[in-house]
C-alpha cells in the first residue's frame, strides 16, 4: 500500500479513473444495457493493467521538486487523463467521433458540464459516467487546493497570504518541511468522507423529494462538484420539483466557502460561517440581485396587467435559485427561471448569470470563476480608495490581515482579474477565428473559463449548441476549461523560470 | 510613614515631592543615578541607585519596615515584580503599582491583583486617568480644569472670568443670597498668579481664575451665572494616537451622541494600531502641525482639538495652530507644569497634566483616615480633598462655623446619603457625611489631622 502511494500522482489518478469505469459498467449491467456495460468493463481492465505496468516502471520515481511535479501532474490530469476516460465513452456512444468524447470528458472533469450530446441520446450509464467524472474532478480540486495550491500560495490563497504568489513552496526552508504527497494523502483522508458523505446525504434527500434514484445520484454529484451535469434535457424538468431545488440550494454553501466543509461533520460553527467574508458576499449577491430583478418589475413594468401577481413568489425563488446556482458555477436552472424571466416582461437577464459565473464561488471549493475572495478584496480596496478620496492620508483599520488584503491582496486579485479578462479576450479571439459570431464567442469563453457549461444555454437570447461548433472551437473551449479550472496563475507559475531551477 | 518609591521619573518625583512635603520618610529607588541625585538634591528624601526589583536593593531601601511601596518605574513588569517581592519577602502592607498596558487593566483580569495572586492593592494607569481627565475637559468646554468627586455627583471646575461675567465686583456673600437655590461654592481664586481661599466679603474681578465646587446637575446653571455658555461638541480632532489619544477616542466612540472624531498620528505603525482598535474614528497619518493635514481633518469646523502627543512643545504648537485655523476650543496635554503659564498668551483653553492626574490618584491612596479623593490644583498650590466624617472625629456633630479649619481651607460640598447639601455656617456635620474640602497646600497637614480618627477608634 505504501509503495502504491509513492507512485507519481498522475499514475495514481489514472488508476483511480480506470477503476471508476467499473461503476458505469455495473449500472449498465443492472439495467441490462450490455452494449454500454461492455466497453466500460473492458476499459477498466485494459487501463488498470496499463496503469499497473506504468506503476511498476515508475515505482522508484523520485521527483526533484515535489510541488512542481504535482502541479505538472495536475495539468496533465486535466489534459491527458480525459483521453483515457473518453475511450469507453467513445466506444459506448454510437456514431460519434473521439474528439467529441474527449471534449465531453474534459468538460466533465473540469466540472464545467458543457455537453455536446442531447440528453435523450445517451444511455443512463453514460450519464452516470459523466457525473462521476465530474464528481471526481471536483474532489481533485478540493484536495489539490489545500495540498498543492495552498502551500504555493496559488488558487486564491495568494490574496490573504504574506508570500508572493506561486513562490511559497519554492523557498528552500519551507519546501523541505512540506511533502506534497503527504499533504495530499492527509487531506484526502480528511476530506473524502466529507465529500462522499455530503453527496450521499444529498442523494438520499433528493430521492425523498421525489427524484428517481439515478437522477438523484447524478444531481447530487453534480451539485457537490458544481459540474451541473444532468441526465435530463434541462435541470428544470427534474421530478423533484421545488423541494429538490430547495435541498440543492442549501448544498450550494459548500461551493461558496471552504469553511463549510473543512470542519468535517463536527458541529458547524455558525459564528465562523456567519463572519465568513466569502459567504457574506455570496449572500448579498444571492439575495440582492434577485431582489433587484424582482423590484424591477414594479418600477419598469407597472403598466403590465395585474394577472401575473400570483407568480410573484415563484419568480423570486426562481431568480434566487438560479443566481445561486450560477454563482457557484454549477449552472442549474430553476424550473421557475422562465417565470422569473417572463414575469416582468422586461426581457432576459441571462447575461447577468454569466456575470455571476465569472464572479465564481469560494476559494478552494469546487467552484470556478474569479472567486469571491478576490472579488471581496477588490471591493474592499475600492471602498478604501473612496475613503481616501475624502481623507487622502487616512489609515485603514480592521487589522493587519485586512490591510494586507486591501493592498497586496487586492493588487494580486486585480492581476488575476485582468489575466482572467485577457483570457476571455484571447479565447474569444480564438473562437472568432474558428468561425463563431461575436456574441456566441463571448458567452462560450465565459462559460468555459468560469467552468459553467450551462451559461451557453441560458445567457444569450438563443441557446448555443456545443454540438454545432467546429472542431477547432471545441479544442479551444476544452483548453479554456482547463485554464479556467486550474486558474491562470497556476499555469503562469509553471512558466516561471525560477520554478524550474532546482 | 515610611514609603519607598521605585522609579524617580516624572511621576515618582512628583509623588516624592508631595509625600516628603508631608513629613514622610521617603526613599527613592532608581537605576539611573542622575534621577536619584536630582530627587535627593531637590527634595527631602533618601536615594538609592539600583534595580528596584532586586530583593537586595529593596532591602537596602528599608523595605523590611516600610509601610508602603509605590512602584512607578517605566516598565509594567518591573512594577509587578516589585510589588510581588515587597509582599512575599518583606511583607509590605500597602503596594501601589502603575501599569500602563491596557491588557493588564482589563476588568476581566482584575482578579489577578488579589493578595494570593499578584498582590497589588492599587493599580494606577496614567493613560486611563489622563483619558478620563481629557473627557472631563471636553464635557465642560468653558472650564480650564475639572475633576469629579463623590462618584461624579459633585464637580470641581476652574473657570476664567472675563469682562462679560455678570457677577463681577459683587461680594460672594451677596451672590449666595442672590442665587439661594444654587449649591455652588467658590472655593479658590487665583488673582495675579496667587491662589487663595476667598472670604465671604471678597469680590470677583475680570481675569480671575476661580475654582468652583458644584453638584453635577447645577453645572449648566452655574456656568450661566458666570457668563459661560456650554455648547455641544460634535466634531473633535485628536492629535496624537498613542495610548492617551486612543483611550479618549474609544471613550468618545462609546458615547451615545454620535460625536465625529478624527485622529492625527504621525507614526504609521501607531496610526494603524489606532485604526484597528477604533471603528468610526477616522485616523489620519501625518504630522499634526501640517496645515494641509489639519485642513483634511476639517479643522475650521472642529468644535474641539485635543493635542495629546508625547511632546509638550508639539502639543502647544499644534493647539495654537488649530486655534488659529478656526477650532473653537483647544486642549493640550502638558507634562511640564512650568509651561502652564504659557496657556494664556497662547490662547489655549485647557490643559491636562498627566502627572497631576496620576499623582492625584496615587495620593488618594496614601492619605490617612477616611480620605477618598484628592486632586491637586495647579502646580501643587492647593488640593481638593474628599473625606468622610466618622463618629470619633472631633468635628462630628459640630456646625461648620465651629470647626477649627485653618484659614486656607473651605468646605465645598457636603454629601449626606443621596443628597448634596450646600455648606453654610450653620450646617451641622454628622457622622457619615462626606465633605469636599479645598485646602491650600500649606494647610493640608492640618486638614489631615482633622480627619484623623481619635485613638479610641481602635
Amino acid at each position: 500500500m505504501r509503495a502504491v502511494l509513492r507512485l507519481p500522482l498522475i499514475v495514481l489518478l489514472s488508476g483511480i479513473g480506470a477503476a471508476a469505469m467499473l461503476v458505469p459498467a455495473a449500472v449498465a449491467l443492472a439495467v441490462e444495457d450490455f452494449a454500454t456495460a461492455r466497453p466500460f468493463f473492458y476499459g477498466a481492465i485494459l487501463f488498470l493493467t496499463l496503469t499497473a505496468l506504468v506503476g511498476l516502471a515508475t515505482a522508484r520515481y523520485q521527483p526533484q521538486n515535489g510541488a512542481r511535479s504535482h502541479l505538472l501532474a495536475l495539468v496533465a490530469t486535466f489534459t491527458v487523463l480525459p483521453i483515457m476516460l473518453a475511450v469507453p465513452f467513445a466506444e459506448a456512444v454510437p456514431n460519434t467521433r473521439f474528439l467529441n468524447a474527449y471534449f465531453e470528458m474534459v468538460s466533465s472533469l473540469t466540472t464545467t458540464g458543457a455537453t455536446i450530446f442531447e440528453a435523450t441520446r445517451l444511455p443512463l450509464a453514460i450519464h452516470i459516467w459523466r457525473a462521476l467524472v465530474g464528481w471526481m474532478g471536483g474532489f481533485l480540486i478540493w484536495i489539490t487546493a489545500f495540498a498543492i495550491l495552498a502551500p504555493m500560495t496559488l488558487g486564491g490563497f495568494e490574496v490573504t497570504s504574506a508570500q508572493e504568489a506561486g513562490t511559497g513552496a519554492m523557498r528552500r526552508d519551507v519546501r523541505d518541511d512540506i511533502d506534497p504527497t503527504a499533504r495530499l494523502l492527509r487531506y484526502t483522508v480528511r476530506l473524502f468522507p466529507v465529500y462522499l458523505g455530503l453527496t450521499v446525504i444529498l442523494w438520499f434527500l433528493l430521492v425523498l423529494a421525489g427524484d428517481p434514484p439515478a437522477i438523484a445520484a447524478i444531481h447530487g454529484m453534480s451539485t457537490i462538484a458544481t459540474s451541473g451535469i444532468t441526465s435530463l434535457p434541462r435541470f428544470a424538468e427534474s421530478p423533484g420539483g421545488s423541494g429538490g431545488e430547495l435541498l440543492i440550494f442549501f448544498f450550494f454553501i459548500f461551493a461558496l466557502t471552504r469553511r463549510s466543509f473543512l470542519g468535517g461533520f463536527s458541529a458547524p460553527m455558525w459564528g465562523v460561517l456567519a463572519s465568513d467574508r466569502e459567504l457574506r458576499l455570496a449572500a448579498l449577491l444571492i439575495l440582492g440581485l434577485p431582489l433587484i430583478l424582482f423590484l424591477r418589475h414594479f418600477f419598469g413594468a407597472f403598466d403590465v396587467d395585474e394577472t401575473h401577481d400570483s407568480q410573484a413568489l415563484p419568480a423570486l425563488w426562481g431568480a434566487i435559485f438560479t443566481v445561486a446556482s450560477f454563482l457557484t458555477t454549477t449552472g442549474f436552472e430553476s424550473q421557475y427561471w422562465s417565470t422569473a424571466r417572463d414575469w416582468s416582461g422586461l426581457g432576459t437577464p441571462g447575461l447577468l448569470l454569466a456575470g455571476m459565473a465569472v464572479m465564481g464561488g469560494g476559494v478552494a471549493t469546487t467552484a470556478g470563476g474569479v472567486k469571491l475572495l478576490r472579488v471581496y478584496a477588490l471591493y474592499k480596496h475600492g471602498l478604501r480608495e473612496m475613503d481616501r478620496l475624502v481623507h487622502p492620508s487616512s489609515v485603514g483599520g480592521q487589522g493587519q490581515m485586512a490591510r494586507r488584503m486591501r493592498r497586496e491582496g487586492a493588487s494580486i486579485a486585480w492581476v488575476f482579474f485582468m489575466i482572467f479578462a485577457l483570457s476571455i479576450a484571447v479565447v474569444m479571439t480564438g473562437l472568432a477565428a474558428a468561425g463563431l459570431g461575436f456574441e456566441d464567442a463571448v458567452i462560450l469563453s465565459v462559460s468555459a473559463l468560469s467552468t459553467t457549461g450551462p451559461v451557453a444555454l441560458i445567457a444569450g437570447g438563443e441557446p448555443i449548441s456545443y454540438a454545432a461548433l467546429p472542431d477547432a472551437a471545441k479544442l479551444i473551449i476544452a483548453a479554456a476549461m482547463v485554464l479556467g479550472r486550474l486558474e491562470t496563475l497556476a499555469i503562469i507559475a509553471l512558466l516561471n523560470p525560477d520554478f524550474w531551477r532546482s | 510613614m515610611k514609603v519607598i518609591i521605585c522609579g524617580a521619573g516624572q511621576v515618582g518625583w512628583q509623588i516624592a515631592r508631595h509625600l516628603s512635603g508631608e513629613r514622610n520618610d521617603v526613599t527613592v529607588v532608581d537605576s539611573n543615578p542622575d534621577l536619584v541625585r536630582r530627587a535627593t538634591e531637590s527634595l527631602d528624601v533618601q536615594g538609592l541607585t539600583g534595580f528596584a526589583s532586586y530583593p537586595d536593593v529593596l532591602e537596602a531601601a528599608g523595605a523590611a519596615d516600610a509601610e508602603m511601596i509605590i512602584a512607578a518605574t517605566y516598565s509594567d513588569e518591573v512594577n509587578m515584580v516589585v510589588c510581588q517581592i515587597a509582599h512575599s519577602v518583606f511583607g509590605v502592607p500597602r503596594k501601589i503599582a502603575r501599569l500602563r498596558a491596557l491588557s493588564y487593566l482589563n476588568a476581566i483580569y482584575s482578579d489577578l491583583y488579589r493578595r494570593d495572586h499578584l498582590p497589588i492593592d492599587v493599580v494606577i494607569s496614567p493613560e486611563r486617568e489622563v483619558a478620563e481627565a481629557a473627557l472631563q475637559r471636553l464635557s465642560a468646554p468653558a472650564t480650564f480644569d475639572t475633576e469629579s468627586f463623590l462618584e461624579d455627583r459633585v464637580r470641581l471646575m476652574g473657570i476664567v472670568l472675563d469682562e462679560n461675567c455678570p457677577v463681577l465686583a459683587t461680594p460672594l456673600r451677596q451672590l449666595s443670597d442672590l442665587f439661594s437655590t444654587l449649591r455652588t461654592i467658590v472655593v479658590g481664586v487665583r488673582r495675579e498668579g496667587v491662589l487663595f481661599a476667598p472670604e465671604p466679603g471678597d469680590q470677583l474681578f475680570a481675569n480671575d481664575q476661580i475654582y468652583l465646587v458644584t453638584p453635577t446637575e447645577d453645572i449648566n446653571r452655574t456656568l450661566e451665572v458666570f457668563g459661560k455658555i456650554s455648547k455641544k461638541q460634535n466634531r473633535i480632532i485628536i492629535i496624537g494616537g498613542g495610548n492617551v489619544g486612543l483611550a479618549v477616542a474609544k471613550r468618545l466612540e462609546q458615547r451615545t451622541d454620535r460625536v465625529r472624531v478624527k485622529m492625527i498620528e504621525r507614526d504609521r505603525a501607531t496610526a494603524e494600531r489606532a485604526a484597528d482598535a477604533l471603528e468610526r474614528t477616522i485616523v489620519l497619518n501625518g504630522d499634526g502641525l501640517d496645515m494641509e493635514l489639519l485642513t483634511e481633518a476639517n479643522i475650521e469646523r472642529a468644535d474641539a482639538v485635543l493635542t495629546v502627543t508625547d511632546d509638550d512643545k508639539v502639543n502647544l504648537l499644534a493647539a495654537v495652530r488649530a486655534k488659529s485655523a478656526g477650532s473653537a476650543m483647544t486642549i493640550a496635554l502638558l507634562n511640564d507644569p512650568s509651561l502652564v503659564p504659557l496657556l494664556g498668551p497662547l490662547d489655549i483653553d485647557a490643559y491636562i497634566n498627566p502627572r497631576a492626574t496620576t499623582v492625584s490618584s496615587i495620593l488618594r491612596h496614601v492619605r490617612h483616615g477616611r480620605v477618598r479623593g484628592v486632586y491637586s490644583l495647579g502646580d501643587a498650590e492647593a488640593e481638593v480633598i474628599e473625606a468622610q466624617v466618622l463618629s470619633t472625629m472631633p468635628m462630628a456633630g459640630k456646625e461648620i462655623r465651629d470647626i477649627d479649619f485653618p484659614e486656607g481651607v473651605l468646605v465645598g460640598s457636603v454629601a449626606r446619603g443621596d443628597k448634596i447639601l450646600k455648606p453654610t455656617g450653620g450646617l451641622r456635620v454628622l457622622e457619615g457625611d462626606v465633605l469636599v474640602i479645598f485646602s491650600l497646600a500649606a494647610d493640608v497637614p492640618e486638614v489631615e489631622r482633622l480627619f484623623q480618627v481619635s485613638i479610641d477608634f481602635f
